[in-house]
């Protein structure tokens, strides 16, 4: 469908458009940065906790960036928001109760031989 | 864009100018006849559609059950072999829960919903008629295994090299409608792929997988239709309670699917490209799938009794002349029914040795749901407390479900408590459970939602004495079929066994659980048939024969085309009965009229590209048995899949704008909006 | 031709387009689809930290087998193409038809990239011995990736196919921006999948002296 049939977007949407653009590039650039401080992290000498938890929370920075800025989350109305974080949620809440069950290692075998 | 000659609104679609869609091909939008029920987009036909498909799959399944039953009638029986029977339980389980329940609820939906709301369509109309499609072939190719099995038996395949060189000779699926690895799925040393059995389990899980996608479609589209398209006024807790019972369905399905469609996948995996997920002899875990199968498994259960509630949240108000008690209460026990679901899905294998802890954290939880699910209990008494009750059909079936779900829900709880359970586990008293719940509740309340809707969806009344004989014929049947088998499960009878001796003493009360099985076998039939004929014969009846409370029934029966002749503004819950009874009226928005409204346009390509499912149903399993060039079925599938989609996305959405008559009492469409 | 218009624009009830909100909610369930296959492989890795056991025999270690350079490298490949993906959406918002197309092209060029490296990527891993039958973590690997591979693969098709349409005419105005966005929002899911892919099943092998599962825990083997 030609754009002639509708308006031209209006100056306060393209002006807000640009924003957003040098936001993707700021954002971009972060992103770039952050995963190639994950690679560098795994090589260095620190106790493994300490770069699980960093990686975890970079991932889920990332993550989250991608999601806010480049999906617009961040622009959009709130129920989006929602609808995926309880998807998200559920995901994450139901498999690691899964691992949690598969970590079981002492199952007391008195009660059933 | 398309060169659209609609621009005059036509008062009926057959005086419309034929229309070329943006790929140049006529759009069926005149179609009548035929063409019209196999290309419409139209929710109450896709309705109607469900729920035939549904009733005679219900059908199917109860034959299925009265074979069991009628080789569990005496001891030592050989009615049918150990094999037919395993057969039989997994066919009847697997049919009646995703081709009985779950279609009837979806044509509850399909045609409810969008009038509940105030709408003229769902938001995707194509996108409905392919779930539609999507289940009518996935059913079919679960179905077509009987009909391979049946020409095994009958010889017919015996001077085929494949068949010769088949293992196993097993076509129908006979692993329970669960299907647990290690059983289903393969042993040996890289990649050898040995099975255990035969091509049953691959129809089985390409069945179910297409059968998933449609159920998953249908979702997507009902939740974007529930929270985007209600009438102006409408809001979310003004919502008819089934409504919302059909969105938390909605969101169960598409939260629950995907862990069945990855066990799916794996399983598939395993069978057909020697993976080694559940392969205990590579370090496999069997006990995955039972997890995996049972994170869908269990809201899976609930995605099957929602509706039917949601069905007893109508019927009771609209027949006490009292509106829902507690609503607000009712909705949310719905949604933390909903949500407590997925943290409960271990409890159908507490005896497979998940350690003391897990075990009571979900016997604790599995005790927790039984609480929304009381308090849902409570909320229907209260509303028929202090009523005039109307026993109509409906309503004696709706007072039947609370009452026969109640007794189903004490077994639960028992199940609830795991040291109890490890009794109760693969015994009959299971059976008697889950029997309760699916019978007592959710057939006895789609039953009466049957016979509640039926005079809207065609307008023409049930005849009553037939309708109470079928409903008193069914309750008994089952009653006397599933409340003996209480007992026989706490002395010790075990589930999925073809036969059992004489002398355990369980001989008089399987027998009487076969009389009963007949009666609801004659039940159903006398339901069915008097619905059916119902449809085509039955007595005319008026638009609002019930006095109902919700936007539905201020329709014409049967229902127009364009559901809404003005698009209606709402005020309250309730919104009609208010309309008639109280102070608070209906609008009607300033639309429709000569000017007319916007219909989807109907359309081949949802049906050509589920065409696709039917060649993957029957190529992976045709692989599976050894056919030579199965696989170029599979790919050819997939490939009608894709080009359907792709003209789907091509032909451009159309539509038509049709002339509605201005209603009795609406302003016409020169007037403002009412308030 | 208006009345479309306003037919297609129809006011709903929460002002969110409707092809957008149901492209959430797939994503939603798509969480859940991804979170099943992950889970799948990290149970598996933590019962068997060793690895897998190849053609000769030898218990080997998945840390051989991984190339960190190559991962890394399709990893930026993927973060990229959703910097042009945000990029082409923004384009079409401004109804810039030749901006859009040259990005969503960078779009499927990083797209095919990342593919080709999943390719390498598999026969690398193949001729070093791990197959999709001989372990539970070639099992796991292959289908994890595969299946996120897929996503890619059908992500890429669909904005091939995007891409000309644009050259018909009919891509533009609201509806245009909109089919464009919601491409976008598929192509950024598969991407964040990707983004826990890599730190899960890629990075934390490395961690300690032979990987997060080997740090002692009690193994079950046979």
């Amino acid at each position: 469908m030609s754009s002639s049939h509708e308006a031209a977007p209006s100056r306060a949407f393209l002006a807000e458009e640009v924003r957003r653009y040098h936001h993707f590039i700021v954002l971009a650039l972060w992103l770039a940065v952050v995963t190639g401080a994950e690679i560098v992290l795994i090589y260095l000498p620190l106790p493994t906790a300490v770069i699980f938890t960093a990686l975890t929370l970079m991932s889920a920075g990332k993550f989250f960036a991608v999601i806010l800025w480049f999906m617009h989350l961040i622009y959009d109305k709130r129920l989006l928001f929602w609808c995926f974080l309880a998807g998200l949620v559920l995901a994450f809440s139901t498999y690691a109760a899964l691992l949690m069950l598969f970590s079981v290692d002492r199952i007391d075998t008195r009660w059933f031989s | 864009m398309s060169q659209d000659t609609h621009h005059a609104p036509v008062a009926c679609k057959t005086e419309l100018a034929p229309e070329r869609n943006d790929l140049g091909l006529y759009r069926p939008d005149r179609a009548t006849g035929w063409t019209d029920w196999l290309t419409t987009v139209d929710h109450k036909k896709i309705g109607i559609l469900y729920g035939a498909f549904a009733m005679l799959y219900f059908l199917i399944g109860g034959a299925e059950a009265l074979a069991i039953r009628t080789q569990l009638a005496r001891p030592d029986n050989d009615f049918v072999t150990a094999r037919m029977y395993n057969q039989l339980f997994t066919m009847h389980g697997t049919t009646m829960i995703f081709l009985g329940v779950m279609p009837l609820s979806a044509a509850f939906f399909n045609f409810l919903v969008p009038l509940q709301i105030g709408a003229r369509d769902v938001a995707f109309p194509r996108l409905n008629a392919f779930s539609l499609w999507t289940f009518v072939f996935g059913a079919f190719v679960l179905n077509a295994s009987w009909l391979f099995e049946f020409g095994h038996l009958a010889g017919w395949f015996d001077s085929f090299a494949w068949h010769k060189a088949l293992v196993y000779t097993d076509f129908a699926p006979a692993n329970g409608w669960f299907s647990y690895a290690p059983l289903a799925g393969t042993f040996g040393a890289n990649g050898q792929a040995l099975r255990f059995t035969g091509v049953g389990t691959d129809f089985w899980i390409i069945g179910i997988q297409v059968l998933g996608i449609a159920s998953l479609a249908a979702s997507f589209n009902f939740i974007c239709t529930i929270i985007n398209m209600r009438a102006k006024g409408m809001t979310m807790m003004r919502l008819p309670a089934f409504t919302w019972m059909a969105l938390v369905t909605s969101v169960l399905i598409i939260l629950a699917f995907p862990a069945i469609t990855v066990a799916l996948i794996e399983l598939m995996f395993d069978r057909a490209f020697g993976a080694n997920f559940f392969n205990p002899s590579a370090g496999g875990q069997p006990v995955l799938w039972q997890h995996l199968f049972w994170i869908f498994g269990h809201p899976e259960v609930y995605i099957l009794v929602l509706p039917a509630m949601g069905i007893v949240s109508e019927v009771l108000p609209t027949f006490s002349g009292k509106s829902l008690f507690g609503y607000p209460i009712v909705v949310f026990s719905g949604a933390v029914i909903g949500f407590l679901g997925f943290a409960v899905w271990s409890h159908h294998m507490f005896t497979t040795g998940l350690g003391p802890v897990p075990t009571a954290a979900f016997s604790l939880l599995t005790m927790a749901i039984a609480v929304p699910t009381g308090v849902k209990i409570f909320n229907w008494v209260g509303t028929i407390w202090g009523g005039r009750i109307r026993f109509t059909p409906p309503m004696v079936l709706a007072l039947g479900f609370i009452w026969m779900f109640m007794c189903g829900g004490f077994s639960g709880i028992m199940h609830s408590s795991a040291p109890a359970d490890s009794q109760q586990q693969d015994s009959y008293f299971v059976i008697a459970h889950f029997h309760y719940v699916l019978l007592g509740g959710v057939l006895l309340g789609l039953m009466a939602g049957l016979y509640f809707w039926f005079p809207k969806i065609f307008g023409r009344m049930p005849n009553a004495p037939v309708a109470y004989l079928g409903s008193a014929l069914v309750i008994l049947g089952f009653n006397l079929a599933f409340g003996p088998m209480h007992y026989l499960g706490l002395v010790g009878q075990p589930r999925r066994t073809h036969t059992y001796h004489a002398g355990n003493g369980w001989e008089t009360w399987n027998y009487v659980a076969t009389i009963g099985a007949y009666i609801l076998g004659i039940g159903v039939v006398i339901v069915f048939g008097n619905l059916v004929w119902t449809a085509f014969r039955g007595k005319k009846c008026g638009d609002d024969p019930w006095d109902g409370r919700t936007l539905e029934w201020s329709l014409p029966s049967p229902v127009p085309d364009y559901n809404f002749a003005q698009a209606p503004v709402v005020t309250t819950r309730d919104a009609f009965f208010e309309h008639k009874h109280g102070a608070r009226k209906i609008g009607f928005e300033n639309d429709g009229g000569d000017a007319g409204v916007h219909m989807p346009s109907q359309s081949w390509m949802p049906m050509l590209a589920s065409a696709g499912f039917f060649f993957i149903g029957f190529g992976m399993p045709m692989m599976a048995m050894g056919i030579p060039h199965a696989g170029w079925l599979v790919i050819s599938g997939l490939g009608v899949l894709f080009l359907g989609i792709w003209l789907w996305a091509l032909e451009g959405p159309g539509g038509y704008m049709l002339k509605t008559p201005a209603p009795a009492g609406a302003p016409a469409p020169a007037e403002t909006v009412a308030r | 031709m208006s009345d479309h218009a306003v037919a297609h624009e129809a006011p709903t009830s929460t002002g969110i387009d409707h092809k957008k909100l149901i492209m959430w909610l797939f994503l939603a369930s798509d969480c859940m689809f991804f979170g099943t296959l992950i889970s799948t492989h990290l149970l598996y890795r933590k019962l068997f930290p060793a690895g897998f056991t190849d053609a000769e025999g030898h218990q080997r270690f998945i840390q051989d087998l991984f190339s960190i350079e190559l991962t890394s490298f399709s990893t930026f490949i993927l973060l990229m193409s959703s910097f042009l993906m945000a990029l082409a959406v923004s384009a079409m918002h401004k109804g810039q038809l030749k901006s859009f197309r040259r990005n969503v092209l960078g779009v499927i060029v990083f797209g095919l990239i990342f593919l080709g490296c999943q390719v390498f990527e598999f026969t690398h891993f193949y001729h070093k011995g791990l197959t999709i039958q001989n372990s539970v973590l070639g099992s796991t690997f292959y289908v994890l990736t595969g299946t996120h591979g897929t996503h890619v693969a059908i992500g890429v098709l669909w904005l091939v196919l995007l891409y000309f349409y644009s050259f018909t005419g009919k891509l533009g105005g609201h509806m245009g921006a909109l089919d464009v966005e919601v491409a976008g929002l598929y192509w950024h899911f598969v991407d964040i999948v990707w983004i826990i892919i890599f730190t899960a099943v890629y990075l934390v092998e490395y961690l300690g002296p032979s990987g997060i599962w080997g740090s002692g825990l009690p193994v079950v083997v046979k």
